[in-house]
């Protein structure tokens, strides 16, 4: 049997076995490979320096579990920069398991104790609401009406101090989504960035930057980080290294495995074409 | 205990759901299962718990506001008639509501939200940009390749066997071609990150719990042997 017909032939799985190789090694004993900074990270984290302290954020997980190797730290990180500043930070959910996720950041975070952010007055969490872009319109128009009770202490959202001042989408100085599908910005684009003028950026998994990236060029999207990679860039910026960091070295092996992996499939294609006409 | 416990947990369904790539087998259908399963019951639960919120919140201060409330409950039982073949059609009164307000909130400003802005982008990208030729090559690209595609979509009349647009058509089809690729591109990206962050936790990289790791080693032997040894006994027999 000749190498190409090998290659056609050979079982998948072995190339599974690659990919865990070209994963598991790096992560085990890393490379220490250089994370180069880039316009996207540098634009994220300029965008949220550019805000005024006392500003009121938004920020909605419009993401679940599944979603959390890829964007779990950069919501970690996003909130190491929102909690090292003096915004008001009030944490909704599109999706139902964003405050799972938000269980887990909490638990690794700590607010509290590392920040000194007071419940209620510096950050609150009102949960996940119904009803996708419907309740998007719902909770701009009335956001202790549409989430009438907190997630973590089940009383009142209008008792809480930071609530005082903040009743519609006009009381919201940011808006910061993590996504990972329907709904997320073009939903939020919709029902708060056209009728509000709310200024929104975004962290998102790579699969939907080609969607969203068109909304940076009209402005309606201030800055935006797009998948792991650029996670890591903004994890550098903040000299706050988490598992984005820690994954560097991992994506560029996988990466360069799924290069090798085209040229060869290519190489193969080309090279049975050719032997077929001749 | 508990936290220990929950480790095992996690890291025997993680592997048993990546014991598909082998092959199709009973670790991955108890994995499947018990994930659908589980998935089922939360939302059920935060579903009952918006409810209630709701109900405590707003929708129990007043009689009318009660009654609107018990309307909209009832109204949204009817979503359960889907299971009945006689009274089927009930089913399709909550739906419409769903899909005729969800329809209408959108229609609201999806003219201007992402029609007219995406036009009003296109037309004031400066072409050239002084000192940033990336940039200006960029906006130039997008000025071509935008109107090309547009065009390639453009049915009416037969213009496509005239010279100019078989030149526009190939341009359209060079730039979709680039999209698409680009799009493959992201899911790599993000297929990868998925299965990084899984390996991270099997692994017990910080902050994960470094107990996995043993976990992992254990459970990944006693399902290679399962797995391989299955084959390699019904392959002698």
């Amino acid at each position: 049997m000749s190498l190409l017909e090998k290659l056609h032939s050979i079982d998948r799985r072995w190339i599974y076995l690659l990919a865990w190789i070209a994963v598991l090694v790096p992560l085990a004993n890393p490379l220490g490979l250089p994370v180069s900074i880039g316009r996207d990270s540098t634009s994220y984290y300029n965008y949220i320096e550019g805000i005024p302290d006392g500003s009121v954020i938004m920020v909605t997980f419009d993401y679940g579990i599944s979603a959390m190797p890829e964007l779990y730290p950069l919501t970690v990180a996003t909130f190491h920069h929102l909690w090292s500043h003096n915004f008001k930070v009030i944490v909704v959910a599109s999706w139902r398991e964003g405050p799972m996720v938000m269980d887990i950041v909490l638990k690794e975070m700590k607010p509290a104790e590392t920040y000194g952010k007071v419940y209620g007055e510096d950050w609150i969490e009102l949960g996940w609401f119904a009803q996708q872009e419907v309740g998007m319109a719902a909770l701009g128009k009335d956001i202790s009406g549409t989430l009438p009770v907190d997630y973590i202490e089940k009383k009142p959202t209008t008792g809480f101090p930071i609530m005082q001042d903040v009743k519609t989408a006009e009381d919201i100085d940011l808006l910061v989504s993590f996504e990972t599908g329907t709904p997320g910005l073009p939903e939020w684009v919709r029902q708060w960035g056209t009728p509000y003028g709310t200024p929104m950026i975004m962290g998102c998994i790579g699969v939907m930057v080609p969607e969203v990236a068109p909304y940076l060029q009209t402005g309606q999207l201030g800055a935006l980080i797009p998948g792991l990679t650029a996670s890591a860039e903004y994890e550098q910026i903040l000299k706050h290294p988490g598992l984005a960091t820690a994954g560097v070295d991992a994506i560029s092996m996988s990466h360069l495995l799924v290069i090798v992996l085209v040229i060869i499939g290519n190489a193969a294609y080309f090279m049975s074409k050719s032997g077929g006409s001749s | 205990m508990a936290d220990l416990l929950g480790v095992w947990v996690t890291v025997f369904f993680t592997l048993a759901i990546y014991t598909f790539l082998y092959k199709e087998n009973p670790w991955f259908r108890i994995a499947e299962s018990v994930y659908l399963g589980i998935a089922t019951g939360y939302i059920i639960t935060v579903d009952l718990k918006y409810l209630r919120d709701q109900w405590t919140g707003v929708w129990s201060s007043t009689g009318f506001m009660m009654t609107a409330f018990a309307f909209a409950i009832l109204i949204g039982l009817l979503w359960y008639f889907r299971f009945s073949r006689k009274y089927f059609y009930l089913y399709r009164w909550p739906l419409a509501i769903i899909v005729g307000t969800g329809i209408g909130q959108a229609m609201q400003t999806i003219i201007f939200a992402q029609f007219l802005s995406q036009i009003g982008g296109q037309i004031s990208l400066p072409l050239f940009v002084a000192g940033d030729p990336l940039t200006s090559f960029n906006n130039i690209l997008i000025a071509i390749m935008v109107p090309c595609v547009l065009l390639y979509f453009w049915f009416t009349g037969g213009t496509h066997e005239f010279g100019a647009m078989k030149v526009i058509d190939k341009i359209a089809r060079y730039t979709m071609m680039a999209g698409f690729g680009s799009a493959f591109g992201y899911t790599v990206l993000t297929r990868y990150a998925l299965f990084i962050g899984r390996a991270q936790y099997l692994l017990g990289i910080p902050p994960n719990p470094p107990e996995a790791k043993m976990a992992f080693i254990t459970i990944a032997i006693a399902f290679l042997a399962t797995l391989i040894g299955y084959d390699v006994v019904k392959k002698q027999t």
